[in-house]
């Protein structure tokens, strides 16, 4: 949220009065370049702390994969050594620095493949679930923030508003299990049409029905995933809305003879879009962890279930290998949201 | 609002009409075969058997190989396998199998080599013994003359004919260099048991097709495809919906959920697991030391048997199981396995009864306190336990709930310790630091590993390593039995021997069994048409230590997706999708255009 700090900072440097001896000119190489050095110092960071975080977790690591079946003290002593617990921890760290900055996230123990190609394998399958959903969740949100708005106090307003609301407090697994009941198994009337699991049919069919196939598949998680989130676009745009309809240019507009819905469209929308945009941004980042327990609902072979079974199992390198990847992508995010508002709004641009 | 009406319900018949199309693509490549799919909520660790350890692995792999030996159906007797015959010598010491003529899926014979090279394999590679290292521990060597399979051991060991290990076709694996990185991902697999596996993908399915020259004869089904799910509760919605067929290893809940379900045949039957309270009665490292934090109490064998004495498992049954599981008159080894199983009858039976319990406490010299909670003898510690279980496990919880109740009644305080499952098996299996926790085992058609989990050497080590015990348990009586049971061949005299180390965890209470969860299964009755347990009659379908309920299972086929016009399926499905789509696009135009001209003529 350092966007809208920075949007303030100007206008208080402006009310000090002209004159200030600031640089005229700060470039915006030099923007972008301070915004990566932060985002590479916080993804520093992050590898350390992975490094901690699990090594500090309750238990042995090879016991807890010991665990219900029957290992020899040999055996054991094997395991840790493959994993390479057997060193000293500054050995260790040195090890996972090394590794990781060569993208060897090292070899998950329930796949036995190198954590790294798992998570290309299943990263498809996550940006088009959590991108689907996200594509769907601020056209709908932006579209009925806009017109809440816009007519604040509406039938419409009050209508979608509280229901935004209502989805926005449900727990996701529980949306997700309603959902699959209503629409997977059906109740009543209401045929079950949609598939309950996975993302195509253990018997897909070729060509353009797999496409369709698929398409069904996507419908349910998609649903859910659109229902608990849409809320925060449509509020953020209901308010940025609100904001700019008080404003001067607004009524200038109107008393050039503008329609309702051209003042809306040209003028009061795109200058309160610019939160919103800050927002999707930031959510990009969460995509990948948003997804976690839709995932985990539907059987979706992403990148979110692939966490979740490496909490089940468990097993700690792709843990750590997917932990890494959910916190280093909300930071890229955030540096990108933060240079593409930069390029957006230009009041930012001059401070 | 009309505008929304008339949208919604475009909306609803675009979908309706496109999810019809999708069935019919769905059905349409099964269209008369007799599939069975299997839900499951275990994924697959490992398609290769030397490294494969989880139920699901197992049970896929009962499916796709021979093994020497498999329990009878009816007796659960071992019975001829891939094996036909056997003899033992006098001393029990050398053990010769006479392999069957049969042929692996890919035309080759099955021969005796197959068989040695793969225990061979087991003995002589570290990362082969990772699923069934300890079934080979007790082999010296293993050689083969045609048909004839010998195997040498160092003692004798009467559980040899329950050797648990799948017989590999050499011809296949002896060129893998690396067991422990080779997944074994090829299909069709090389198999010689009833089903072939054709397809795997991991944490989504696993396909098999029936083995048409299988040695017993094809079995009736056609295809059986194991299906993953995340989410139990998913897959419960699975079944009723009908895109699974059959579900086993349900909780009590998720049966309960398929009550009043037309379609559903739920199965309730007496299941192969005990749940037992581990009692830390002091435990200790293989070099006799002390280990861990008990409370002193728990060391004194009447305080055990009060404990055992006011724990009433009716009620628990009753409450914490919903009804669906067999309070204990045992000890480890469940009801189900007649010949093995004991039960406390007459005087040693330990009922439930408060007043019993408080008069031996009271007898012992356990005081009550002002506060009624008892006191050691010497005055100096409270009878205050923890009683350790795992996180979110809505069952241990409420059973803590319960055990609460039942120990105040006696004076005794119990408070709940809830750890995350690694930590958990770290206290109560190696560091022993707890008073009480929740133990299970599913057990075996042989008991013996169950058995084993309670001798002296499966205790962790000095440095704390290693183990494998349920209960830190060392009995010098019960070490005695349990080599005696070894070499005891006459299965019924071996049965006995059992029997007794079954009393003397009963008496000793190192561990008190508290019930016998039920078997709880689903599968849809419209599809399956016959299923055959393990064993016949009350038994196990999913989980049971044998291929016998899918093999002998029968299905209904699938219907034909239009007599002859399979083709047309799909092409029907995309041009009604396509139709829907378009009429889904036209509907929203047109009420885009209507809404601007409504906006247009308010503002004029």
């Amino acid at each position: 949220m350092t966007a809208p700090l920075e949007a303030i900072e100007p206008a208080a440097e402006q009310a000090a009065g002209p004159g200030d001896e600031r640089p005229a000119y700060r470039g915006p190489l030099r923007y972008v370049a301070v915004k990566a050095g932060g985002a590479v110092l916080s993804i520093g960071m992050v590898i350390i702390g992975t490094f901690f975080l699990f090594r500090m977790l309750p238990g042995d690591p090879v016991r807890a994969l010991a665990q219900g079946r029957n290992m020899t003290p040999a055996q054991l002593d094997l395991e840790r050594r493959r994993l390479g617990l057997d060193k000293p921890l500054f050995d260790q760290f040195l090890d996972f620095l090394t590794g990781t900055l060569r993208l060897d996230l090292g070899t998950s123990y329930e796949y036995k493949r190198p954590v790294l190609d798992l998570i290309v394998d299943r990263l498809p399958a996550t940006i088009l679930l959590a991108g689907t959903a996200l594509v769907v969740a601020v056209g709908l949100g932006v579209w009925q923030g806009t017109k809440a708005g816009w007519r604040r106090g509406s039938r419409f307003d009050r209508f979608s508003t509280s229901t935004s609301l209502i989805f926005w407090s449900v727990p996701t697994f529980w949306l997700g299990l309603l959902l699959m009941m209503a629409l997977g198994n059906g109740i009543g009337p209401i045929p079950g049409i949609f598939p309950t699991r996975g993302i195509e049919s253990v018997d897909a069919p070729d060509g353009f029905a797999y496409v369709l196939d698929v398409g069904m598949h996507m419908v349910l998680p998609v649903l859910t995933m659109v229902g608990v989130v849409y809320a925060q676009y449509l509020l953020v745009m209901r308010s940025s809305l609100l904001d700019e309809v008080g404003q001067d240019y607004i009524t200038t507009a109107r008393a050039k003879g503008l329609r309702d819905d051209q003042v809306r469209r040209r003028h009061a929308v795109p200058n309160a879009l610019l939160p919103t945009v800050t927002l999707v941004f930031m959510r990009i980042g969460f995509v990948v962890g948003g997804a976690v327990t839709v995932e985990a609902i539907f059987t979706w072979p992403g990148l979110g279930q692939l966490f979740y079974r490496a909490i089940k199992v468990p097993d700690f390198t792709l843990m750590q290998g997917t932990f890494m990847l959910l916190c280093v992508s909300v930071i890229l995010m955030n540096t990108l949201a933060d240079v593409v508002y930069h390029v957006l709004d230009p009041r930012v641009r001059s401070a | 609002m009309k505008k929304w009406l008339a949208r919604l319900s475009a909306l609803s018949v675009a979908l309706v009409i496109a999810g019809q199309g999708q069935m019919a693509l769905a059905q349409e490549p099964a269209a008369g075969k007799k599939i069975v799919r299997v839900g499951a909520t275990q994924a697959v660790d490992s398609m290769n058997p030397f490294l494969a350890v989880r139920l699901i692995s197992t049970s896929v792999h009962r499916w796709m190989f021979g093994y020497l030996t498999v329990p009878d159906s009816k007796t659960l007797k071992p019975s001829p396998d891939l094996a036909e015959s056997w003899t033992s010598s006098p001393d029990g010491l050398t053990w010769t199998f006479k392999i069957r003529q049969a042929k692996w899926s890919d035309g080759k014979p099955v021969t005796a080599d197959d068989a040695a090279w793969t225990f061979n394999k087991i003995m002589t590679d570290e990362a082969a013994k990772t699923a069934n290292g300890p079934a080979v521990e007790n082999f010296e060597s293993v050689t083969a003359a045609g048909q004839d399979l010998t195997i040498k051991l160092k003692a004798p060991q009467a559980s040899m004919l329950e050797n648990p290990i799948p017989i590999m076709p050499k011809h296949v694996w002896e060129g893998v260099t690396d067991i422990a990185k080779f997944e074994a991902e090829q299909y069709p697999a090389v198999s010689s048991g009833p089903f072939i596996a054709t397809e795997h993908k991991k944490d989504q399915y696993v396909k098999l097709k029936a083995n048409p020259d299988y040695w017993r004869g094809k079995p009736k089904i056609d295809e059986l495809q194991v299906i993953f799910y995340d989410n139990p509760a998913a897959a419960i919605i699975g079944l009723k919906k009908g895109d699974i067929d059959l579900i086993g290893r349900l909780a009590p809940s998720d049966f309960q959920a398929l009550a009043g379900d037309a379609n559903i045949e739920q199965w309730n039957k007496q299941g192969r697991r005990a749940a037992y309270l581990q009692i830390n009665h002091g435990a200790t490292t293989t070099d006799d030391k002390p280990v861990g934090d008990g409370h002193p109490a728990l060391k004194d064998p009447k305080v055990r048997t009060a404990l055992h004495h006011a724990i009433d498992k009716a009620k628990l049954v009753a409450e914490v199981q919903n009804g669906l599981a067999k309070p204990a008159d045992g000890s480890i080894v469940p009801p189900m396995y007649t010949d093995f199983f004991w039960e406390a009858a007459g005087e040693e039976k330990i009922s439930y009864d408060p007043a019993v319990a408080n008069k031996i406490l009271e007898e012992a010299g356990y005081k009550k306190g002002a506060d009624g909670v008892r006191t050691m003898p010497d005055g100096k510690k409270k009878l205050e336990f923890r009683f350790s279980i795992h996180t979110d496990t809505p069952v241990e919880d409420k059973l803590a709930e319960y055990l609460t109740g039942f120990f105040k009644e006696i004076g005794i305080t119990l408070t709940t310790n809830r750890l995350d499952s690694s930590k958990f098996t770290e206290e109560t299996g190696v560091t022993g630091l707890f008073d009480i926790a929740i133990s299970g085992w599913s057990v075996n058609p042989d008991p013996e590993e169950v058995l084993a989990t309670h001798l002296c050497s499966r205790r962790p080590n000095a440095a704390g390593e290693g183990g494998g015990t349920e209960s830190f348990y060392c009995n010098p009586d019960f070490e005695k039995l349990y080599q005696e049971q070894l070499k005891e061949l006459d299965r019924p005299k071996r049965a006995e021997i059992i029997k007794q180390m079954q009393k003397k965890l009963y008496t000793d209470a190192p561990v008190i069994a508290i019930y016998y969860p039920n078997d709880l299964e689903g599968y849809r009755k419209g599809t399956i048409t016959s299923v055959t347990s393990i064993p016949e009659g009350d038994g196990i379908i999913y989980g049971g230590s044998s291929y016998w309920p899918f093999y002998t299972l029968d299905a209904k086929a699938t219907a034909a997706g239009g007599s002859g016009s399979g083709a047309g399926g799909s092409n029907t499905g995309l041009i009604i999708g396509i139709v829907a789509a378009v009429v889904v696009v036209g509907g929203v135009g047109f009420f885009l255009v209507r809404r601007r001209k409504g906006v247009a003529d308010e503002r004029e």
